[in-house]
């Protein structure tokens, strides 16, 4: 009639699925891609900014952690400060990172960390028209801003600040 | 039967009065030394009780078939609210997790402590885009200790100029690097 729950004596025989499980996930961790340990990275802010001249100082709530610096010269040559892009990216150890802009487009290697609190950096940036503005390797304490600027007609400015943690 | 007539013998007994001494109704002295006399009586008696046993058992029998049958659906019942019919693929699925549901938790609770470990003791490639969680070796030191940022190398092609400037303040150093192209008149 009805079917009797396992005894004792079928007990081992029981147990097979829960170490089968043991078994498999062991080996699922064993055989899984091992990946090379991300021994040296650098998690980087980059900050694409538009920059011009007006009557009232404008800046965007988005830049207040450089709201100092952009009202000293010669950033203060402008008084209106834009956010056009932010983006985050954890650069492996010489490895390119594309950062996507809004105007052009940009480059970001790690060189290599110094001291264990700085980076060296490498950032290139091109125009709309893919020709190279500036390439730099620059080394900076973890906190601390790299700013580029290329200064466009008509009294604007196109930034990209860098810092690394 | 024959009905009792009137021009019988006064001591012959009615057939219902046989009957009655058959069903054990009647059980009275002068009737059964009557039937020691009567054979005629007699044989009624004797076919009256055997016509009751046929009768009987042949009851008996229908009450046990009825009996039976009547148990065996209350059985098939039973059985069928104990065990639930295994007759597809998940319903056997089901039947063996239900027998096997501990075993069951115990293999998954168990992969699971094995890939938390495997978490643990083996990051990772960090996901563009987000900071990997213990993989950073850089700290960050208060902005009063931190060195001034250096330019290892700068290249504007096209001739562009460039001016480098090291601003601080309490929040840190900042390295500005300013780009002007050459063929802008207005360029500073």
């Amino acid at each position: 009639m009805t079917e009797r729950a396992p005894t004792r004596t079928n007990r081992p025989a029981s147990r097979r699925p829960a170490l089968a499980g043991l078994a498999l996930a062991i080996a699922a961790a064993l055989i899984a891609p091992r990946t090379a340990r991300a021994d040296v990275t650098a998690d980087c802010e980059f900050l694409e900014i538009s920059a011009k001249g007006g009557d009232k100082p404008a800046i965007d709530a988005d830049l207040k952690p450089l709201e100092k610096k952009l009202k000293k010269p010669p950033l203060s040559t402008w008084t209106h400060f834009k956010l056009l892009s932010r983006s985050q990216k954890v650069l492996a150890k010489k490895k390119a990172e594309a950062i996507p802009l809004k105007i052009g487009s940009a480059t970001a290697t790690l060189v290599e960390t110094v001291d264990k609190s700085k980076v060296r950096l490498t950032v290139t940036i091109d125009d709309q028209k893919g020709k190279q503005v500036v390439s730099n390797t620059t080394l900076v304490e973890a906190g601390d801003y790299v700013i580029m600027v290329h200064e466009l007609p008509n009294n604007e400015g196109h930034l990209l600040s860098v810092t690394c943690k | 039967m024959s009905r009792p007539t009137s021009d019988r013998d006064p001591g012959a007994r009615s057939d219902l009065e046989l009957m009655e001494h058959a069903d054990g109704e009647r059980d009275a002295a002068e009737l059964a030394a009557h039937l020691d006399r009567d054979p005629q009586a007699r044989a009624k008696v004797d076919a009256i009780h055997q016509i009751g046993e046929l009768v009987r058992a042949h009851l008996e029998l229908s009450a046990d078939r009825v009996h039976d049958a009547s148990f065996a659906a209350m059985w098939r019942r039973i059985d069928g609210q104990l065990v639930a019919p295994t007759t597809g693929v998940w319903a056997r699925v089901s039947a063996w997790f239900d027998r096997y549901r501990s075993h069951v938790i115990t293999g998954a609770v168990s992969a699971g402590a094995v890939a938390a470990l495997a978490l643990i003791f083996r990051p990772g490639t960090p996901d563009p885009g987000f900071p990997a969680v213990g993989s950073h070796v850089i700290d960050v030191r208060p902005a009063a200790l931190r060195a001034t940022p250096e330019i290892d190398a700068l290249d504007t092609p096209g001739g562009s100029s460039t001016v480098v400037i090291n601003m601080d303040d309490e929040d840190g150093h900042a390295a500005v690097i300013w780009v002007t192209d050459d063929t802008d008149p207005e360029a500073i």
